[in-house]
């Protein structure tokens, strides 16, 4: 144990016998860590992002459906708001619930006609639920507020029917009997949000305005969208209310949009390959320069072999010292990329001005705040050790090759 | 009983056309206390000899008793072990470590025995009084002439108490005032404190200070003069 604290005190002092090689390698191990740690919170920042971003805007973290309605969204498919209603509070009472009709249903304008996906909601509710309002700009009206029998339509959808604010327009659907009806909107609000699939065909109608033209009683829905506080007590829920309502159909967002646990499996990998990259380089830089440093020092190591020095002690000795330089280099490159990620997952990057519109139709969001979980903290640290360790073999068995015999050449 | 004792040791290296016998029959014979050089012109056999008496070499054939202890077929890892606690070395350059100062350098062979700390620093100082550098015991080796750097080996290799020292050309990189001096001091530990030394050298003027001068030539020893 002595013997191993003097070791290292030589290691570290070993170390410092060739300052300019050593920082160069400390600053780059730190620098690759630094990239390499900001690259893995920027992706799961973004990853993250675009999550949150669809699960706020509508999708919300549980949805509870008959299983009738998510196979073939049926208007019949409905269930009773009484019957749900209690046992959502049961399972949470600080989460928010937006009761949704959803029906199919063609809007036409003078000059043109669209297929859409109905969201008949309650406008307190829905607001309380989803930031979907937000997306109305000021000067292209409400959210449902005022007026009579109001639609909101998206930019897209407006463009497509030609349509401004007050503009006229007919929404046709099946009721309940399956006969057509069809009800006169004036457009209340146009909103417009990153993801363009959602935006050409989403509508926004107040439940009680098209209730009467269904032929649906009073008090059903086809959706139950619950906000939760965030994505883990999200999941929470998910399995509560799944528990709570064996009947019904009750999916988190990862099982509601698969797309985005593909995002979410995809930014796993894609950090795994970049981190296994910036590994790689650093195990050959560590190597490279330790190796140089245990090839030029071969008289000395033969030296110390000679008075006594066991090959234990040797390789101990050449391990700590590439060690030292791995825990120094990465831990000043894991530091200053924490302090990065602090100050950037607060403030946000705005991607905007390098990103095309093509890059926002999947509902991907310019502003990314990179993040960097204590899970994938404590990997990054315990991978880059194990790096060190199996970087740090190669040069310290070449050290004990080295014979004591050499520290009588001349 | 002798301290150190050779029995028709040879070592021979081979390659594909011819055998070199580096060290051809030797049969010698030092007593504790002694202090002897080993002379030869260049290519002798000298280094040889001497890395096979410090058990740095092992030996093509015959035997090297060290204190009656039959050395010669120990096990590498043993012989380190013994090389540690019985035989102090001096070579003829690049001794020191350099990270260390001249008094940690002298520590550090009584760190890897696993003495203790205030043992070590007072011995450590006590050694390199006895060599004349009491007063540099901070100094790394860069900041030392090759004369004191070689009396900080000589403080070192006593260090670990060892049976004998053995110093395989220590004046070969040294100035002819700078070997004198480092002569005269190994003369005068070997006198007041009766320490061991097997030296070699090729500077008549370093092997004159020898009581006793083993020449080899080819490998043989041709003479053997105490004096
Ligand atoms: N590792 C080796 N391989 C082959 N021949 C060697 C080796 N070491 C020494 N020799 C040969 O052994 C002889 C004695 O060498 P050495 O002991 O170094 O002599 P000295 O120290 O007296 O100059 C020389 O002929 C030398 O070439
Ligand atoms: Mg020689």
């Amino acid at each position: 144990m002595k013997i191993t604290l003097m070791l290292m005190r030589l290691s570290w002092k070993n170390i410092w016998r060739n300052k300019f090689r050593s920082i160069l390698i400390l600053s780059a191990i730190a620098i690759g860590l630094f990239a390499g740690t900001f690259t893995v919170a920027f992706i799961a920042g973004w990853g993250r992002a675009t999550i949150e971003t669809e699960i706020c805007n509508q999708l919300s973290h549980t949805q509870i459906h008959t299983p009738d309605f998510s196979y073939n969204y049926d208007i019949n498919s409905y269930f009773l708001e009484d019957r749900i209603a209690p046992v959502v509070d049961s399972v949470t009472h600080l989460n928010s619930v937006s009761y949704r009709l959803k029906l199919y249903g063609v809007l036409a304008s003078a000059s043109n006609t669209v297929g859409t996906f109905v969201h008949a909601i309650d406008p307190e509710e829905e607001k309380a639920t989803t930031t979907i309002y937000q997306y109305i700009p000021d000067s292209l009206g409400t959210f449902l507020e005022k007026d009579k029998l109001p639609i909101v339509i998206s930019q897209r959808t407006a463009k497509k029917l030609n349509a401004r604010l007050k503009t006229k327009v007919v929404l046709s659907l099946q009721d309940v009997n399956g006969d057509m009806q069809s009800v006169a909107f004036r457009v209340g609000g146009i909103f417009k949000t990153n993801n363009s699939m959602f935006d050409e065909s989403t509508i926004f109608v107040r439940k009680s305005d098209i209730l009467p033209y269904t032929g649906l009683p009073e008090g059903v829905a086809h959706e139950a969208a619950i906000l939760a506080s965030n994505v883990s007590t999200g999941k929470e829920i998910t399995k509560a209310l799944g528990k709570a309502l064996p009947d019904m159909d009750v999916q988190g967002w990862n099982e509601l949009q698969p797309a985005l646990r593909l995002i979410h499996a995809w930014t796993d990998l894609i950090n795994v390959i970049i981190l296994s990259i910036f590994l790689v380089a650093l195990s050959f830089g560590i190597v490279n320069t330790m190796l140089m440093a245990v090839l030029e020092r071969t008289k000395e190591l033969g030296v110390l072999a000679c008075i006594g020095m066991n090959k234990r002690n040797i390789f101990k000795m050449v391990m700590f010292e590439t060690l030292c330089l791995t825990v120094v280099g990465s831990g000043i490159g894991i530091l200053l990329a924490s302090w990065v990620i602090g100050y950037t997952g607060e403030h946000g990057i705005d991607l905007g001005f390098m990103l095309n519109a093509n890059y926002e139709r999947f509902g991907f969001s310019s502003v990314v705040y990179p993040i960097l979980e204590t899970r994938a903290f404590l990997e990054i640290i315990a991978l880059v050790v194990i790096t060190g360790i199996i970087s740090a073999i190669y040069p310290a068995r070449k050290a004990l090759k080295i014979n004591s015999w050499e520290a009588t050449k001349c | 009983m002798p301290i150190i004792e050779t029995i028709n040791l040879y070592k021979t290296y081979k390659d594909q056309t011819s055998e070199v016998h580096a060290v051809d029959n030797v049969n010698i014979s030092i007593a504790e206390g002694e202090f002897t050089a080993i002379v030869g012109p260049s290519g002798s056999g000298k280094t040889t000899l001497l890395n096979l008496i410090g058990g740095l070499d092992t030996p093509t054939s015959g035997n090297l008793f060290i204190d009656g202890q039959d050395i010669s077929r120990l096990k590498p890892k043993e012989m380190v072990d013994f090389r540690l606690h019985h035989i102090g070395f001096v070579f003829q350059s690049f001794n020191l470590i350099p990270v260390l100062s001249a008094k940690e350098n002298v520590a550090f062979v009584m760190e890897l025995q696993g003495r203790k700390k205030g043992e070590r620093d007072t011995r450590a100082q006590e050694l390199l009084e006895a060599v004349g550098l009491g007063d540099r015991a901070n100094s790394r080796p860069s900041k030392l002439s090759g004369g004191q750097q070689q009396r900080v080996a000589v403080a070192r290799a006593l260090a670990s108490k060892p049976k004998f020292i053995l110093a395989d050309e220590p004046t070969a990189n040294l100035d002819s005032k700078s070997a004198e001096n480092l002569l005269d001091m190994m003369e005068k530990l070997n006198q007041k404190e009766n320490i061991t030394f097997v030296f070699s050298t090729h500077d008549p003027r370093i092997m004159s200070k020898a009581r006793r001068i083993i020449t080899l030539e080819d490998g043989k020893i041709i003479n053997d003069i105490v004096k």
